[in-house]
């Protein structure tokens, strides 16, 4: 799908996005989007790694599992990129809609989602993004990231984190 | 080639499988199928890759369109 186009799309789940997002008290930020689908190999993630994430009330989480076969591009593509489970149908849950927004903060699920042509972000562009939508101040966003190394479970290079700050700083 | 003696926790599952995939004949050894693993993973997570990727989160989160 175009970026030009303004309305919010709909987005599929892989676990990494919903587990840190709530780590940081965030979850609420998917509620800007119409459907929220996860699909059921990554309900079981969540459900290992953070329970939580799959009972709240902030925003709806819709479970499916794909019964389609999977795709011949996205079957060589997990095996070269030894994509988990989850990753997998998150892929394909997202060709199936397209065009989906896939998002995911592992680097060879978003490597095979721009060979699939899917657009794909991970929990830092939900982040940023709520300054944009008003969904948080950006003094709210700014400590939302300061936080981050000690709240979440989100690796990032420290100097790649002070970049993204500076970048939310120069806002207006 | 040299090698580093390294002692690590993992997941009992995880090593469960690890070990049967090794029993079943589909890796030399333990060694053997860790260091495959790190190797695999290492190349699919290349750093310059993922900082691109964070690149694309900034453009899109802060200056994007929907």
């Amino acid at each position: 799908m175009e970026e030009t186009d303004q309305r919010p799309p709909l987005v599929v789940c892989d676990a990494g996005p919903l587990i840190h997002l709530d780590e940081v008290g965030c979850l609420d930020l998917l509620a800007d989007f119409p459907v929220v689908l996860v699909p059921g190999e990554v309900w079981r993630e969540a459900q290992r790694h953070r329970p939580s994430v799959l009972v709240q009330s902030v925003v709806t989480l819709r479970q499916l599992t794909s019964t389609r076969p999977v795709p011949p591009a996205l079957a060589a593509m997990a095996r070269l990129l030894s994509l988990h489970a989850g990753e997998m149908e998150a892929l394909r849950v997202a060709l199936e809609h397209d065009p989906a927004l896939l998002l995911t903060d592992d680097t060879a699920a978003r490597l095979a989602a721009r060979n699939l042509l899917i657009r794909a972000h991970g929990t830092l562009g939900i982040l940023l993004r709520a300054i944009r939508r008003g969904q948080r101040s950006k003094d709210e966003l700014i400590e939302v990231l300061r936080e981050l190394p000690k709240k979440s479970t989100l690796h990032l290079k420290r100097s790649l984190l002070d970049d993204v700050i500076r970048e939310a700083e120069r806002l207006p | 080639m040299n090698n580093t003696l390294i002692e690590a926790e993992l997941p009992t599952e995880l090593a469960a499988q690890a070990q049967a995939f090794v029993a079943a004949g589909w890796a030399t050894d333990f060694n053997d199928l860790l260091a495959e693993a790190l190797r695999r993973f290492l190349e699919s997570h290349e750093a310059s890759v993922t900082e691109s990727f964070i690149k694309d989160d900034i453009e899109w989160g802060l200056h994007g369109r929907d």
